[in-house]
Parts: structure tokens; C-alpha cells; sequence
């Protein structure tokens, strides 16, 4: 029997038991999901039924538009699947503890790297098709398509989750082989820097002389010319979205014809990964597990590398005025872990990068000449983008922090600092760490929209509330809902904060965090948007109001942050460890 | 059955391993000892061929582990010291899947596994699943499954660490009997007590380097120490420490 079909069937085994586990043994965490699930897709469906209705309104061009969206949307998701497969497939292929035993078995260590890059490519794509269901619903329905488009699409999808997937595969595979992980910090840092540096630089706002008169065709304009990049006839993005359209169109030889050209190229794409994986996955593994310094044998690769030991880092630590020795310790213990593991800040690095990319990006739509009213929509938008960013990142990083000191407890929980100190550093770290990375993307926002002082101030005072309130959220349900295992199963537990993330702890403090951050943007729409509802934007009342709404803001913020902490608090000192 | 030749890994500028060369014959007992750091793990790597040696090469059963690894990896069974076992699986079912990746036939596995479940006293948990296991159990079960398809070259790396004594001595009579059947184990530990109660050789590893080798007489001939292992081991390893620094 094929390997990877066999172990395909022993997953799936555990995956259906770890179903029916949840089911029976929490109700709660299944229902919680069932509705977030049920939840996403009507309001997802709404809201892009919402707006497909909302540009079939622009005379002439929605075609154009609806099409071009479609462009960007596929465009985006394969540029974030690539990312996603590659730093999965990173811990997949060399990091894992499958991958060491089956290494040891008489199995091909391409058999190996094939198991593995699909077990990737399913963990890093299942999310594209819960995010792309309700897009293609609303547009077929808005299409009025007959039901086999929908079949059609679905089986269209799966050459364009492979290709990503592949993609992944072999720069990881390549990289590891080839490249020191030192080096590969490097590059990753060199090429993030280099994506910044170039944005700034040639990015440049167009002008907009006389907009007043013709705005709407001078945005179009804009949003069509700055969206070009995505109709590039070479990328597979174009080919997906073609073949949706032409189907949806009735050209059904045209949407075939893109389909077959996304199935050859990833079927080229498959080929290549597993030649690349059958010369270099072995090698690579062997790599990754030999500590410290190898020669390749090319010059430019064997000089000696070193990345900066965070030494400042830990002197302005050191020097920080009243800080205890312990809460110290902690501080730089958490900074070097997470500098050290480059899986971890370099999705920190794609997540804000990206955010960073898009507030630099604000001139190109030159935003910042529009009226007061759209720009405040824009500053709030961003702070949604901002924030919704951040719950993502507190849950997956911030929020497995306690569960992953499971193994050192015995340490941590004996010391004489006590959990509560390591449970407030937590705190204190992840906000502090918040505050600087989202302060700086707003007051950019605000200072590229050009916005008035008192919204720079508002948007600001409120992005740092959220950062101590998601954060709060994050280590305190982290520590109220650990997952350490049971017994010996904690020794050999699941060290990888990704699958921690996943059980009902993780899942409950991303809906918390989201309804958090939903309320907290809810007031503020409202304080910003009832006066000019109703008073107008020079009413007198207008700050008072907006004053109002930031202090319940800070309110709601406060109690995010205190309120778990404190249960969290009362549990640690209980803890039996 | 296991020859190691002129084995030499290096990570940078260290040398975990310094040319060694080992020879275990068929039905030997062979014990492998060291300090912690003395590089018996990274030779255990490079045994099942999990890394790649710098230099020299390691035949199992005649296999090169690197140039012929599947006819090579088929003769061994191996237990590392924190095995991998699938949470959400029983007992029997990991047996399987195990025995199918080794091509073994249906009814051969359910044989060995109805036995080895039965040796190891793993057939009154064996409708748990593997999560709920103790330390000793999930150890257990690894040596089952390493014994499934009955290897001629066992290889272990600190399996007595969290048995109970029922557990250890269960394992020390499969293991003596494996052995008396013509497989040959290899067993890394840093317990002296069973090395010197199983092994027919010892061998000593310090700083990458095999320091002494051979029977308990001729080690403690090779030391100068009368008693126990430990000082045979204390004094052979001190004094390389000693030339080294």
C-alpha cells in the first residue's frame, strides 16, 4: 500500500476521533464554532452580496469592477497561501516529530517530504475555501449562474491550492538546503526590508489635478491602475479569476481553457516539488539538525554570519528603572525565545508588513485629498484592519504563552517570583510589544490621511487601549484554559503553538477578542458618525460626543484587559502543578 | 551485524563524533556509554540515519545506512528515548499501522501484535487511546512496536527512564531473549547497573571518542579499577577529560 495513502487514513482516523471528542466532551466549544462557522458565511454572503450590489450601481463600469475585484481577491489569497504553506511546511518538514520517527522507518524520505507537504497544503488551505464560499456565492447568485458553476469552481480550486502549496514546498526545501538558518534570517529580514524601502520609495501619488470635478472617475481610474499588477496574464491568480468569469459568463471553452492551463502548470508545479524534494528534503533534514556552522563551499555563503544577539536589547532592559530582577529575567527570556524561533516573528513580519505596505500605500489613492468624512471612514477602517490584525496575532502567539511553559512550570511555578509575575510580564510584554508595532501603523494612517490633531489622538489613545485589552484577553484565556495535556501526555504534548491554538481555549479567545474589538469600533463609528448624522460635523457637541465614546472605549478596554486577568490570576495561585 | 567505520560528525567547528569505529557482532548485547554530551545520541542518529556523517560510514546487515537506507532500516527496530506515538490511536491500531509501513501482511501483524501486546502488558489498555498513557506505558508500546517486525539490529536509547521495576524487568528479559535469538541490540544508557548486567560489550564514549571497549574484565583491566562499572566508567572518563583539558 501506497505510504501517504496510509498515513492519510491513520490521520483521518484521529481527526474524525478528535471531532468526536470534541462533540462529546464540549458542547459549549461545538456550538461556539458551529455558530462562528454558520455566523461567517451568512454575514460573509451578505456583505458581498452587499457590495457586488453596491458597484452593479456604478453606470457602465460594474463589470469591470466586479471582475477586477475578483483579480485582486485571488491575487492577495495566493500571495498569503504561498506564505501560509511556507512557514507551515517549515515546521512540517524539519522541526517535527513525525518526520524524525518516519525518517527512522523504512520509508522513502520522499515518501516522507510528500506526506508532509500535503498535510501542509490542507492545514494552509482549508481557510481559503471558508473564505472564498460566501465570495463565490454572492457573486453567483448575483450572476444568477446555474448550479453546476459552483462545482465547477470548486474542482477549480483545488490546482490553485496545489500550485501555492508546491511553491511553498521548494523554496522552503531549497532554503534549507542551501541557505544557513542564520542566513535565512537574513534574507527573510533583507527581503522585508527591501519590500518597505521599495514601497516608499517608488510608490507615488498621482495627480489628481481637477478630481473635484470628475472624482468618481478619477478613484475608478485610480483603483484600476493600481490594481493592474493583478490582471498579469502569467500570474495563476489571473487564470482562476478568468475562468470563473468565463464560466459565469457562459463561455464555458474559456473558463475551461484557464482551468487546463492551472491544472498543467500545477501539475509542472508537482512535478518539480517532488524532484526538489527527492534531491534536497533529506539533505536539508540533515542540515537543519547538524548545530551550528557548515561550509557549502561558495565563498559568499561560508563567511561567517552573525545575527545581532539582541544585546542592546537586553542592556535597555537592564536599564529600565523599576523593574524586579525576576520580572527581568522573564522579559529577556521571552524576547530571546521569540527572536530565536524564526517561525514565529516571521509571520509577525508578513502580517504587519502587509498592514505596514497598505498605510504607505494610502497616498497612492490619495485619500488624504478627499473630505473629512471620508478620510475619518478610512482612519476607522485602518484601525479595524489594525486591530483585527493584532487579534489574530495576540491569539496565535500571545495566547498559547502559558500552555507552552507547561514543561517548565516546575521551574516558573517554584521560583519565588510566583506564576503571577510571569502572568504579568506576559501582559505587560505582548502590550508593550502591541503598542509599539500598531501606535506607529496608526499615527502613519492618520498622519498620511492628514487627518485633524484631536483624531490623530483619538484613533491613537484607542489602538493602545486595544492592545492591552486584546492582550488581557490573550494571556488571561491562555492561562484559564491551558492545554498541557493530561499525565505523561504533557511531557509528549504538542509543543506547536499552532495546534495549542486550535482546541476551545484558542477558539474562545478569538471570538472574544473579535467581539471586543467589534464593540470597541461599534462605539467609536457611532461617536464619530451621530453627530454628523444628525448635528452635523461643526456642531459644537460633536467632541463631547467623541470624548463620551473614547471614555467607554476605555471603559469597555479596561475591563478586557482586568477582567480576565484577574480570573487568571485566582487560578494560577490555585494551580497544583 | 553493525559496522561502524572511521564515523566522524562534526557541527561547526565542534566534533561530536571523532572517527569512530565499532564492530557489533550478530546476538550481541552491545551497551554504549558515555557523559551527558559525549555524542552517543548523535551516533544513534547517524546508526538509523537520521544525519548524515562527515566522514565514514555505518553498514547494518551489510546495508550502507546512506547509500541503501530502506534495505538498511528494514533490518532495525528503534526506540528513541522520547518515542513518537500517535495520540488519537489504541494500542493495536498503532501496531498496524506500523507493521503495514514495515510491508508486513495483515495476518503476520495481528499475530506479533496480539503477543507483544500480551508480553508487555499492554492488552488490558488496548482499548485506551494513547493519550491517556503513563510514561512507562507509552514506552512499552514503543519497544512493541519496534519488536513487531521482528529486527535483527535493536537500537535503544535510554529506555529504562520511567519504567517501574515490573516494567524494567519485563524489558530486560525480552531484551536478553531477542538477543540469545540472534538480534543484536545496541543500547545507549546512562544506567551502569543494566549495561552491566546485560551487555556481553561496553563500549565508552568521551567527547566523540571511543575510550575503552569490551568485556566488564576487560574494562576494568583497561581502567585499573577493581569494583563495579561506575568505576571503571568514572575512571576512564576522567582521565581522557583530564588529557583533554
Amino acid at each position: 500500500m501506497n505510504v501517504v495513502w496510509m498515513l492519510l487514513r491513520v490521520h483521518g482516523r484521529m481527526a474524525r476521533r478528535r471531532v468526536a471528542a470534541v462533540r462529546q466532551e464540549s458542547r459549549l466549544m461545538a456550538g461556539v464554532i458551529a455558530v462562528f462557522v454558520a455566523g461567517y458565511w451568512v454575514g460573509g454572503y451578505y456583505g458581498f452580496r452587499a457590495g457586488i450590489d453596491f458597484l452593479a450601481k456604478v453606470p457602465g463600469l460594474q463589470a469591470v469592477l466586479l471582475d477586477r475585484l475578483l483579480y485582486v481577491f485571488f491575487g492577495f489569497l495566493f500571495v498569503m497561501l504561498t506564505f501560509s504553506n511556507m512557514i507551515i511546511g517549515y515546521a512540517a518538514l524539519f522541526q517535527n516529530d513525525e518526520t524524525q520517527w518516519l525518517l527512522t522507518l523504512p520509508v522513502r524520505a520522499v515518501d516522507v517530504f510528500r506526506w508532509k507537504v500535503l498535510e501542509t497544503g490542507i492545514l494552509a488551505s482549508w481557510a481559503f475555501l471558508f473564505l472564498a464560499g460566501p465570495l463565490m456565492l454572492a457573486y453567483g447568485v448575483a450572476r444568477q449562474v446555474p448550479v453546476w458553476f459552483y462545482l465547477k469552481v470548486a474542482v477549480l480550486f483545488v490546482p490553485f491550492v496545489v500550485l501555492p502549496a508546491m511553491l511553498g514546498a521548494v523554496v522552503i526545501v531549497g532554503a534549507t538546503r542551501y541557505l544557513h538558518r542564520q542566513v535565512f534570517k537574513l534574507v527573510v529580514l533583507a527581503l522585508g526590508g527591501l519590500m518597505v524601502a521599495g514601497a516608499v520609495v517608488f510608490v507615488k501619488p498621482y495627480d489628481v489635478a481637477g478630481m473635484e470635478q470628475t472624482q468618481m472617475v478619477a478613484v475608478l481610474n485610480r483603483l484600476l491602475h493600481g490594481s493592474q499588477v493583478a490582471v498579469q496574464p502569467l500570474l495563476p491568480s489571473y487564470w482562476v479569476a478568468s475562468s470563473v468569469i468565463a464560466w459565469s459568463a457562459g463561455w464555458g471553452s474559456r473558463g475551461g481553457f484557464f482551468f487546463l492551463v492551472l491544472l498543467s502548470n500545477a501539475l509542472m508545479a508537482g512535478l518539480v516539488c517532488v524532484t526538489a524534494g527527492r534531491r534536497w528534503f533529506y539533505d536539508g533534514w540533515s542540515r537543519a539538525h547538524s548545530r551550528g556552522e557548515w561550509r557549502s563551499g561558495i565563498p559568499l555563503l561560508d563567511r561567517r554570519v552573525n545575527l545581532p544577539r539582541l544585546a542592546w536589547l537586553d542592556r535597555g532592559i537592564q536599564a529600565l528603572p523599576g523593574l524586579a530582577p525576576a520580572t527581568r529575567a522573564l522579559v529577556v527570556k521571552d524576547l530571546r525565545m521569540f527572536w530565536r524561533d524564526t517561525a514565529q516573528w516571521s509571520q509577525f513580519v508578513i502580517f504587519f508588513g502587509l498592514l505596514g505596505l497598505y498605510v504607505v500605500n494610502l497616498r497612492q489613492v490619495a485619500y488624504d485629498r478627499y473630505d473629512e468624512a471620508w478620510r475619518t471612514f478610512v482612519a476607522v477602517l485602518n484601525l479595524g484592519a489594525a486591530s483585527l490584525t493584532l487579534a489574530t496575532l495576540t491569539t496565535r502567539f500571545v495566547f498559547p504563552q502559558f500552555s507552552m511553559e507547561g514543561r517548565r512550570l516546575w521551574l516558573l511555578g517554584v521560583a519565588p517570583c510566583g506564576l503571577r509575575r510571569v502572568l504579568l510580564e506576559k501582559l505587560w510584554l505582548s502590550s508593550a510589544g502591541a503598542v509599539a508595532i500598531t501606535l506607529t501603523l496608526m499615527v502613519l494612517s492618520c498622519r498620511l490621511l492628514r487627518l485633524p490633531g484631536w483624531q490623530l489622538w483619538l484613533f491613537s489613545g484607542t489602538v493602545v487601549l486595544m492592545s492591552f485589552g486584546l492582550s488581557g484577553i490573550a494571556v488571561g484565556i491562555g492561562a484559564l484554559f491551558p492545554n498541557m495535556g493530561r499525565g505523561a501526555a504533557a511531557l509528549h504534548r504538542e509543543d506547536n503553538p499552532a495546534k495549542i491554538v486550535s482546541g476551545f481555549g484558542g477558539t474562545l479567545c478569538f471570538v472574544v477578542s473579535l467581539c471586543y474589538l467589534l464593540g470597541v469600533i461599534g462605539i467609536e463609528v457611532l461617536a464619530l458618525y451621530a453627530p454628523l448624522h444628525w448635528l452635523g460635523w461643526e456642531a459644537g457637541l460633536r467632541l463631547l460626543l467623541v470624548v463620551a465614546g473614547w471614555l467607554i472605549v476605555a471603559g469597555v478596554s479596561v475591563l478586557a484587559t482586568v477582567v480576565p486577568m484577574r480570573l487568571a490570576l485566582r487560578r494560577v495561585e490555585s494551580l497544583e502543578i | 551485524m553493525i559496522q561502524i567505520e572511521q564515523l566522524t560528525k562534526q557541527f561547526g567547528a565542534l566534533v561530536a563524533v571523532d572517527d569512530l569505529s565499532l564492530a557489533v557482532a550478530r546476538g550481541e548485547f552491545f551497551a554504549f556509554l558515555g557523559p551527558n554530551g559525549a555524542g552517543k545520541t548523535t551516533t544513534i542518529k547517524l546508526l538509523t540515519g537520521l544525519l548524515k556523517p562527515t566522514a565514514g560510514r555505518v553498514l547494518i546487515g551489510g546495508h550502507d545506512i546512506q547509500t541503501a537506507p530502506l534495505a538498511a532500516r528494514q533490518l532495525i527496530g528503534y526506540v528513541p528515548d522520547l518515542p513518537f506515538l500517535y495520540e488519537k490511536l489504541r494500542p493495536l491500531e498503532f501496531l498496524e499501522f506500523v507493521g503495514q509501513l514495515y510491508g508486513m501482511d495483515r495476518g503476520a501483524i495481528r499475530h506479533q501484535s496480539g503477543a507483544l501486546l500480551r508480553v508487555f502488558n499492554l492488552d488490558e489498555v488496548q482499548d485506551q487511546l494513547i493519550e491517556t498513557f503513563s510514561h512507562g506505558t507509552r514506552q512499552r508500546l514503543a519497544i512493541a512496536a519496534a519488536l513487531l517486525h521482528d529486527p535483527q539490529v535493536l537500537i535503544i536509547d535510554e529506555l529504562m527512564v520511567g519504567l517501574d521495576p515490573r516494567g524494567t524487568r519485563v524489558m530486560k528479559d525480552v531484551l536478553r531473549q531477542r538477543a540469545r535469538a540472534g538480534t543484536t541490540v545496541f543500547l545507549s544508557t546512562h544506567i551502569l547497573s543494566v549495561a552491566e548486567e546485560l551487555a556481553d560489550r561496553i563500549g565508552i564514549l568521551n567527547r566523540g571518542r571511543l575510550v575503552a571497549v569490551g568485556t566488564m574484565a576487560e574494562l576494568r583491566r583497561a581502567s585499573g579499577a577493581d569494583g563495579a562499572l561506575e568505576d571503571a566508567f568514572l575512571a576512564l572518563t576522567k582521565e581522557k577529560a583530564e588529557a583533554a583539558s
